[in-house]
């Protein structure tokens, strides 16, 4: 099956939109969709499971069906050569070691050949998301649709060799959307800047009652005496776990404090369980370092984690966006993140949150947060402010529909 | 003679890279002879609509300053530019000269020494605005001040940022108050259109200033009334205090 079920049960997202951001911002949308009538939306990625980008789309298509845009998500069957070839080339973008062979590369294409005789891609406006189905443009057959890929991975330090591979497929689209500036790569195609966004709704950032984040956070066991001090993130060496880990210690010379570490896997992951080997070694035995693994479902305790925690990190060494950071802002925490990928978007330094750049810098603001409430209060508020104007799905999907009425108007459409 | 009912537009900014980077005062310098209205306008004006809350009296909200300040740690320079955005909004070649003479007062050679890393460089980049109406019509003047009460940000910065910035400081929804012989109005939209507060306090203040002249026009207007016509207005003013009293359930 390729064809992911999007949940459509439940109450209205729009309506619930309008309550998050106001109705401004709902009438613009509803607006921009009008002027979609008629067009369908074709999505595709590589896993319907884990990651944000999952997560994403899991909301925005069904927030696009419910607009009048029907809109339907296809995922790229892979297998696991593919999933090691695909992390392979996440890495090197992402600027870490690794080569791509000619094998690789050619697997890398026959899996994409295979998956546009697969998957269900006769929309009028097709959106390709990341590396992993980048190729089955390639295998377009209509000429009156529009290609768009949209990246969601930090570009800036990626390893030419890698990028020169995948360059003529993005060159094939009618578009391309990067989430950052600094993550656009020289194109022939129009580039545009669309950050990502979370969903208010979801149950990882709705409300709780004090009950339910009670009954949520008792089986993970954690100190109830302790101020929290949490990551929560994929156990993924670019989001730099042993770097909290050395970061907390120096802070726990100063303040009481327990470190949570929480995370889980993407499903074309597959160095996650290596990379949470190491984090639970330096951890060791310590009762003020709770590691936890999470199901990929884990949403509600993700949520109750962060509106429990006092303060929230995000020390990732590379970015594509760290859609944690939003997270958090909305419920109003202090986050302490590295000034990388898309954080500072989210966090403006001293604002709506604290910037670092290394172990030392991240210790230091753990400490000044654990010790000021007033400045807890001050940047979580306005960090819920700034993504209520800018982190929320509706402005992500008025985006996405503002490309596609342009795309399509541009075509006489 | 009047317009026609006037249709609140919200807009949406596509942002791309316009393809010139700056990494120091000259090549920001060079950036700025040869950005387009678009690009200008991206850095500098549109900043209100990106933290609509901030107040004109903060830091600078436009990006060349703000880099200025915050990359080359040339405060001076900062000043300047945000001197001249704040001073010369009003029109893309105003605004243009301004930042070029702001840059010309510092030599060619220390210009040129005044440089970030290059992972800090100043990227241009453009918008494209995608008009979207909101499907709210205005046939009155106090429609049209109730459906801007109601309007997000973004409709605000439109009708009252974008659309004069891009047609050499005319106010097309104060030309359309005009038609319909509402001078204050027109004049309050224009003035506030000008003024360079952030867009809350844009909102607030023509809000409050609404407000105000249509006090002072009712007190004139009573002045001037019989005696029947007050003790009229007197009644229908009690009649609508009940109305409200009683949908609010006495609770206000």
């Amino acid at each position: 099956m390729t064809l992911v079920a999007v949940r459509e049960d439940g109450p209205s997202l729009i309506d619930g939109y309008r309550a998050s951001v106001g109705d401004g911002p709902l009438r613009a949308l509803e607006a921009l969709a009008r002027r979609l009538r008629g067009h369908r939306v074709v999505m595709v990625n590589a896993t319907a499971t884990g990651g944000g980008v999952a997560e994403i789309l899991h909301r925005l298509v069904r927030l696009m069906n419910e607009l009048g845009v029907p809109t339907t998500w296809e995922v790229i069957p892979g297998d696991p050569r593919f999933y090691g070839i695909t992390k392979t080339i996440h890495n090197t973008l992402h600027g870490w070691p690794g080569t791509l062979t000619e094998d690789d590369q050619a697997y890398f294409h026959e899996v994409n050949r295979r998956g546009a005789q697969a998957l269900a891609l006769d929309g009028d406006l097709v959106l390709i998301h990341d590396p992993q189905p980048a190729g089955l443009v390639l295998h377009r057959r209509q000429s009156r649709q529009h290609w768009v890929w949209r990246c969601h991975i930090d570009l800036s330090q990626a390893q030419l060799a890698v990028w020169d591979f995948l360059a003529p497929m993005v060159g094939a689209y009618d578009a391309a959307v990067f989430s950052h500036i600094s993550f656009v790569p020289p194109l022939q195609v129009p580039a545009y800047l669309v950050p990502p966004s979370i969903d208010p709704l979801s149950d990882k950032n709705r409300e709780l009652s004090d009950e339910e984040e009670a009954a949520l956070l008792a089986p993970l066991q954690l100190s109830q005496r302790r101020p929290w001090v949490t990551q929560v993130s994929r156990f993924d060496r670019i989001k730099d776990p042993l770097g909290v880990i050395e970061a907390f210690l120096l802070t726990r010379k100063r303040e009481d404090a327990q470190l949570v570490l929480a995370g889980g896997s993407a499903d074309d992951d597959p160095e996650g369980a290596a990379v949470l080997a190491e984090v639970q070694e330096k951890a060791g035995k310590r009762a003020d370092i709770a590691v936890r693994m999470l199901p990929p479902d884990a949403h509600l305790t993700i949520n109750a984690l962060q509106r429990r925690s006092t303060v929230v990190v995000q020390k990732s060494l590379r970015e594509g966006f760290a859609l944690t950071v939003s997270e958090a802002l909305w419920k109003r925490r202090a986050v302490v993140a590295s000034a990388v990928g898309g954080i500072p978007l989210q966090v403006i330094h001293e604002r709506t949150g604290l910037l670092v750049r290394s172990v030392q810098g991240c210790s230091y603001q753990m400490t000044r947060l654990l010790r000021s409430p007033d400045l807890r209060k001050r940047l979580g508020a306005e960090g819920r402010e700034h993504v209520r104007h800018n982190f929320l799905h509706p402005r992500e999907a008025r985006d996405y529909l503002a490309i596609f009425a342009r795309l399509v108007e541009a075509a006489g459409g | 003679m009047t317009l026609g009912p006037f249709e609140l537009v919200s807009v949406v900014h596509l942002v791309r890279p316009s393809g010139h980077r700056a990494g120091n005062l000259e090549e920001l310098r060079v950036g700025i002879e040869r950005a387009d209205a678009a690009s200008l306008f991206y850095h500098t004006i549109q900043g209100p609509l990106r933290q609509p809350d901030s107040s004109s009296g903060g830091l600078p909200q436009d990006d060349f300053s703000a880099w200025a300040n915050g990359v080359l740690q040339d405060r001076e320079t900062a000043e300047r530019l945000s001197f001249a955005v704040q001073g010369h909004g009003g029109s893309e070649a105003e605004l243009r000269q301004a930042l070029l003479e702001a840059l010309a007062s510092v030599s060619e050679k220390e210009r040129r020494e005044r440089a970030a890393p290059a992972e800090s460089a100043l990227v241009f980049l453009t918008s494209e605005s995608v008009r979207v109406p909101v499907g709210v019509s205005a046939y009155d003047a106090d429609e049209l001040v109730e459906a801007l009460t109601a309007a997000g940000p973004d409709v605000w910065f439109h009708h009252l940022v974008e659309e004069p910035w891009y047609q050499d400081g005319v106010v097309p929804i104060a030309r359309w108050a005009q038609s319909l012989g509402e001078a204050r109005l027109a004049s309050l939209l224009e003035e506030e259109s000008r003024a360079g507060h952030g867009l809350e306090e844009m909102r607030r203040r023509l809000m409050r200033r609404w407000r105000q002249s249509r006090l002072h026009g009712r007190i004139a207007a009573a002045a001037a009334a019989t005696e029947d016509e007050r003790r009229e207005a007197g009644r229908a003013a009690v009649a609508g205090l009940v109305r409200r009293i009683t949908k609010t359930g006495g609770t206000e």
